[in-house]
């Protein structure tokens, strides 16, 4: 018999688990730890990867999971941190007297010149930009 | 004297970034995540262009490079 189709739960893809989605996440930031700041390769694999994100965020490839339809006002909360950070980044940009005041990128670049860091940046933002292709 | 102002500040904004998304995650709590902020923008659409899912994409795409790959 036909199930309703608000009944059914599509099973999740192999792909879709953790299990499979950290370790390729994994790999892939290794890969692109290896690859120094403003080499082509770099640039590359960002465009590459970013694309791949893009297209499956843009497509109905992978399963979303659902959006809230309203945010409460418990949402101006998020404002704080953007704002404290929107302070800094803009002050010390406009101001742009080097490492005197440096911006967030002077701060963050000698950090990333170390290749675990750069890897284990390269996992937080592949790992967000998926989270936000299965929002 | 400038440059602890900056790295202190930055790291204050990180910490309240975590601070919102710990009292969000709590029960009951009536904050919304950053991903359920996220989710929400993404849902803008102009006509059948979803234009908040296409600049969110945008966005981070551009941060990853800025600070990945330039």
């Amino acid at each position: 018999m036909e199930q309703p189709h608000d009944l059914t739960v599509e099973a999740p893809r192999a792909w879709d688990r953790p299990a499979v989605s950290v370790p390729v996440l994994i790999c892939l930031s290794l890969v692109g730890g290896r690859f120094a700041s403003f080499s082509t390769e770099a640039n590359l694999y960002t465009l590459g990867t970013g694309g791949v994100l893009i297209w499956l965020g843009l497509s109905n490839r992978v399963p979303r999971r659902p959006a809230p339809a309203r945010l409460g006002a418990g949402a101006a909360w998020w404002a704080l941190p953007v704002v404290v950070f929107g302070v800094f980044e803009g002050a010390t940009f406009v101001l742009s007297v080097g490492d005197e005041f440096p911006t967030f990128s002077r701060l963050a670049d000698p950090l990333l010149e170390d290749q675990l860091v750069r890897s284990a940046a390269w996992f937080a933002w592949l790992s967000a930009f998926w989270g936000l292709v299965r929002r | 004297m400038m440059r602890a102002l900056a790295i202190g500040g930055f790291l204050s904004a990180l910490a309240l970034f975590a601070a919102v998304e710990w009292l969000a995650r709590r029960e009951g709590s009536r904050i919304p995540t950053l991903g359920e902020v996220c989710a929400y923008v993404m849902r803008y659409e102009v006509g059948s262009v979803p234009v908040g899912r296409i600049g969110l994409f945008g966005f981070w795409w551009w941060l990853g490079w800025h600070f990945l790959a330039r």
